[in-house]
């Protein structure tokens, strides 16, 4: 640990430790833009300087080190520069359509009182379509703060996203300009969960909710797609109860706030006009008709229990499965070795 | 070892040193867990990767040991033989924690790497660096998934992994072990609940003393007769040992081996009862009563995964129409049945009762999983659970960890004149087991929507197939019809498919002759020849 000067208290923090996180732990929260705390300092977007005794210019939070005898100083200049900063960013972001989605760009304004200039904005960066089905991007919301080029180099470690253009014309285009299906892209939503803007963005299966992204109800669960366990919130529209996306927050321990396409994207099958919504008995013709629970449960249980009695209970099998819940696999096997009196429970995923 | 579980934890696989993946195309089956293998390997590890494809991670790999399907025992015994002949085992391990390694150095010792690279095709040179390497870091450990499981010889390669891990050492510390990744969501927590013909919940044995505990518990005898495991099941269906199914959330038509067969047996049966979200092959042709059943986002309750943490599941939307969740489905069946069980009014009764029977889960209650999953052993309340198992010792009745020898049984089915070519199988990415979920997910089929087949480059153009081309894949048991995906994935000889097509199913090929021990098909290996179907 080493002590250094933060607005004229010291206080102590690791040696090399980031100063936007130094500070955040003494209670001075610095906001960040370009700044993910699962990507490599970059210091892109300078929406965190803050004045360090003995430079010459400000210094980026996100990607300067706690060294002895710092002195930082959060209070001074450092309020007018994020303002300018944010109203020069709104310049640029001025033709976007953002919808109703998160805006880390916009919060800010509205905190630091923040407005665009009244200078023309440049003109309408030239739109891009994709022809997946998952994500789309929106020039005219980007900051190009880079964190999703980023993210699929450094966590991903794959080339499906490049910074492309100079200036003006400058955005994040798929490898090659090619569909985002025709790269090594696997569609995992990773840029789009650390875009700041908005500007990578869900291309709702059933058109985007109507309310504020943040309107819907959040509940924590876990992924049912792999034995990785990841931990998802469930974004549900309180008006229809479906769930609209899914996200993952950067705390949670196994996944560190990572999904993949099927975590993130493959939630639809829950609301397809294909399931199940009635118990169906199979009738005296060969076809499953649908039925009451009461009838299907006594039918049921009278079909077994007839097996049973003509052939012993070793003539019943039990498949449980992996898709079930902890709880349902422990009432399956209970139902097995006490209402049928079979050990006979197993599963197709006994590996 | 003494458990049926990974050994270590998901956040710990980022400060490995070194890690051997084999058998377990992680990027595609686990993506997420990879993500700590890219970012280990970002900070300095060592990556070997022994699969006989060319898979995503080989591209980060120091080293790619590109063996042939089903001589993983040849490979492994060859490095134990270079650990054991250059004396890197770590002798104070084996001394306090272990018995038999004489056992395995008779074996291994005949196991050269200069055979091995003749029986596996893995260069003799790659075998001895591998060894040293692993050997020589402390902070090494082994991934696997189904590439070492769905062989004949399972349990083998599993031994073998496990004499592997034990002469080393590398056990019972952070970043290190032997870990199996699990394939499916809660394919950990299913063995856990007891849904499993061995074993009453917790892994607790069917023998006297359980049955009474279990007896007591549940105010009703419990049958004294071993119950089948689903191969068994599976043949029980032709030999009329087994009369009646209940399915839940099943489709044995599709993910069985040798399907031709099964679906035959399933004709056979008395009574069929299934549960599932949709209607599939099996509950359509064969189900007597068809229960609708819950998604995930319908129910509240605890999956288990792979590092053995006990996350919870909530309810976020209502059941659609008159759809249960299948606890209540369960609760439901058992009370027609006449079953007196108590009353469970939330999943969390139902988890406490088997908290309540099964010691190294009592510890783990609701109130404590709200936030972050606790991982077993967690044997009471102030018990902070085990990010990592046998941080003592072994957990074997005898404190010490047991060598098996293991020696090598080639693949049952060879290719031979008429079936040239050695078909595997496994997963891909944007799909999921039958898919039943994620063919209905049109943006992720735009990735990913034909069978497809990888052939080596050699192979199509002696066959004059092209990339896209449809090819029919022929076995002793079936055929069927996928794309060609050409390219160096695959080696000459060496053929791949996904198993998650209704409409070419994988397992209309793959035989059913399983390990002997637990009944684990061989899905990896069988023997098929390519016919190019004309456009």
């Amino acid at each position: 640990m080493v002590k250094f000067s933060l607005d004229g208290k010291t206080v102590s923090a690791p040696e090399g430790e980031l100063l936007v996180y130094a500070a955040a732990r003494h209670g001075v929260f610095i906001p960040t833009l370009c700044h993910d705390e699962k990507l490599d300092p970059y210091g892109g977007c300078r929406m965190c300087v803050v004045d360090v005794e003995g430079s010459p210019r400000p210094l980026p939070a996100c990607a300067t080190r706690v060294t002895a005898g710092l002195a930082v100083s959060t209070n001074s200049s450092v309020p007018q520069y994020r303002k300018t900063l944010t109203e020069m960013l709104l310049s640029e972001h001025l033709n976007a359509n953002p919808g109703g989605r998160p805006n880390e760009l916009l919060d800010m304004a509205e905190e630091l009182g923040a407005a665009a200039p009244l200078i023309l904005p440049d003109a309408k960066r030239e739109p891009y379509e994709d022809r997946n089905r998952l994500m789309g991007y929106d020039p005219d919301a980007c900051i190009l703060c880079n964190r999703c080029v980023r993210y699929t180099q450094e966590v991903m470690q794959c080339s499906a996203l490049s910074l492309e253009g100079r200036g003006p014309t400058a955005r994040i285009v798929p490898t090659h300009g090619h569909s985002w299906l025709d790269t090594e892209c696997e569609l995992c939503g990773g840029c789009l969960s650390t875009c700041p803007t908005g500007a990578i963005y869900e291309k709702f299966h059933e058109g985007a909710p109507p309310q504020h992204e943040r309107s819907l109800d959040q509940v924590k669960s876990t992924c049912t797609f792999c034995g990785v366990g990841c931990q998802i919130d469930l974004h549900v529209d309180p008006a229809t109860k479906r769930i609209v996306k899914v996200t993952s927050d950067p705390g949670y321990v196994s996944n560190e706030g990572n999904l993949c396409v099927k975590g993130r994207f493959a939630f639809n099958f829950v609301h397809h006009p294909d399931r199940l919504t009635q118990p169906l008995v199979r009738g005296e013709d060969g076809e499953l008709h649908p039925t009451s629970w009461d009838d299907a449960l006594r039918v049921a249980a009278e079909g077994l229990r007839g097996v049973k009695e003509r052939h012993g209970p070793q003539a019943i099998g039990v498949l449980a499965s992996a898709r079930l819940t902890m709880e349902e696999n422990f009432l399956l096997q209970k139902l097995a070795r006490t209402a049928l009196e079979t050990h006979s429970i197993h599963s197709c995923e006994a590996t | 070892m003494g458990r049926g579980a990974t050994t270590n934890s998901i956040p710990e696989i980022e400060n490995c040193k070194f890690m051997l993946v084999i058998g377990s195309n992680t990027t595609e089956a686990h993506p997420v867990l990879a993500l700590r293998m890219k970012k280990a390997v970002r900070k300095g590890a060592t990556l070997v990767v022994a699969d006989p494809r060319k898979i995503w991670l080989t591209k980060l790999a120091k080293r790619h040991l590109q063996l042939r399907p089903g001589s993983d025992v040849w490979l492994l015994n060859a490095i134990m033989h270079v650990i054991l002949e250059e004396g890197l085992q770590d002798e104070d391990y084996i001394r306090e924690y272990t018995e038999d390694l004489d056992a395995v150095r008779e074996v291994v010792a005949r196991y050269t790497p200069e055979q091995a690279e003749q029986v596996t095709g893995v260069p003799a040179a790659d075998i001895v660096a591998t060894a040293r390497e692993y050997a020589g870091e402390r902070k090494a450990a082994i991934f696997y998934t189904l590439g070492i499981t769905e062989h004949a010889c399972a349990i083998d390669n599993i031994w073998s992994l496990s004499n592997l891990v034990l002469m080393t050492g590398h056990l019972g510390y952070e970043s290190t072990g032997l870990n199996a990744l699990r394939g499916q969501n809660n394919v950990q927590g299913l063995n856990d609940a007891g849904a499993n013909p061995t074993y009453f919940p917790g892994y607790q044995t069917i023998d006297e003393e359980n049955r009474r505990k279990f007896s007591e518990a549940w105010g009703v005898p419990i049958p004294e007769r071993p119950g089948y495991r689903l191969d068994q099941m599976m043949s029980g269906l032709h030999d009329g040992r087994v009369r009646a199914l209940y399915l839940v959330g099943e489709n044995p038509a599709h993910t069985e081996p040798n399907a031709h067969h099964v679906e035959e047996g399933l004709g056979k049966l008395e009574f069929v009862v299934a549960q599932d979200l949709f209607l599939n092959e099996t509950s359509r042709a064969h189900a007597n009563v068809v229960f609708p059943a819950s998604s995930f986002a319908e129910k509240d309750g605890t999956f288990t995964n792979t590092e053995r943490r006990v996350n919870r599941v909530r309810k976020a939307v209502p059941c659609p129409g008159e759809a249960r969740e299948d606890w209540r489905i369960v609760v439901d069946l058992a009370r027609a049945l006449g079953a007196r069980w108590p009353e469970y009014r939330t999943s969390e009764d139902v988890w406490n009762e088997f908290a309540d029977l099964s010691p190294n889960w009592s510890g783990i209650r609701y109130d404590r999983i709200e936030e972050v999953g606790l991982q077993w052993p967690c044997t009471d309340r102030e018990h902070p659970g085990s990010p990592y198992l046998y941080a003592d010792r072994p957990a074997r009745a005898s404190g010490r960890g047991k060598f098996y020898p293991v020696e090598y049984k080639p693949p049952i089915e060879q290719p031979d004149s008429e079936f040239p070519f050695v078909l595997s199988t496994g997963r891909t990415l944007y799909h999921y087991n039958s898919a039943t979920m994620t063919m209905r997910e049109p943006g992720v089929l735009d990735k990913q929507e034909d069978p497809f087949v990888e052939i080596n480059p050699e192979d199509a153009v002696a066959l004059g197939i092209r990339e896209g081309d449809w090819v029919r894949l022929v076995s002793r048991r079936g055929d069927l019809e996928a794309r060609a995906a050409i390219g160096e994935r695959v080696f000459p000889g060496l053929v791949w498919m996904a198993l998650h097509f209704a409409q070419a199913k994988v397992n209309w090929l793959t035989h059913d002759v399983g390990d002997p021990l637990i009944g684990t098909p061989e899905y990896k290996v069988c023997a098929v020849r390519l016919e190019p179907v004309a456009p």
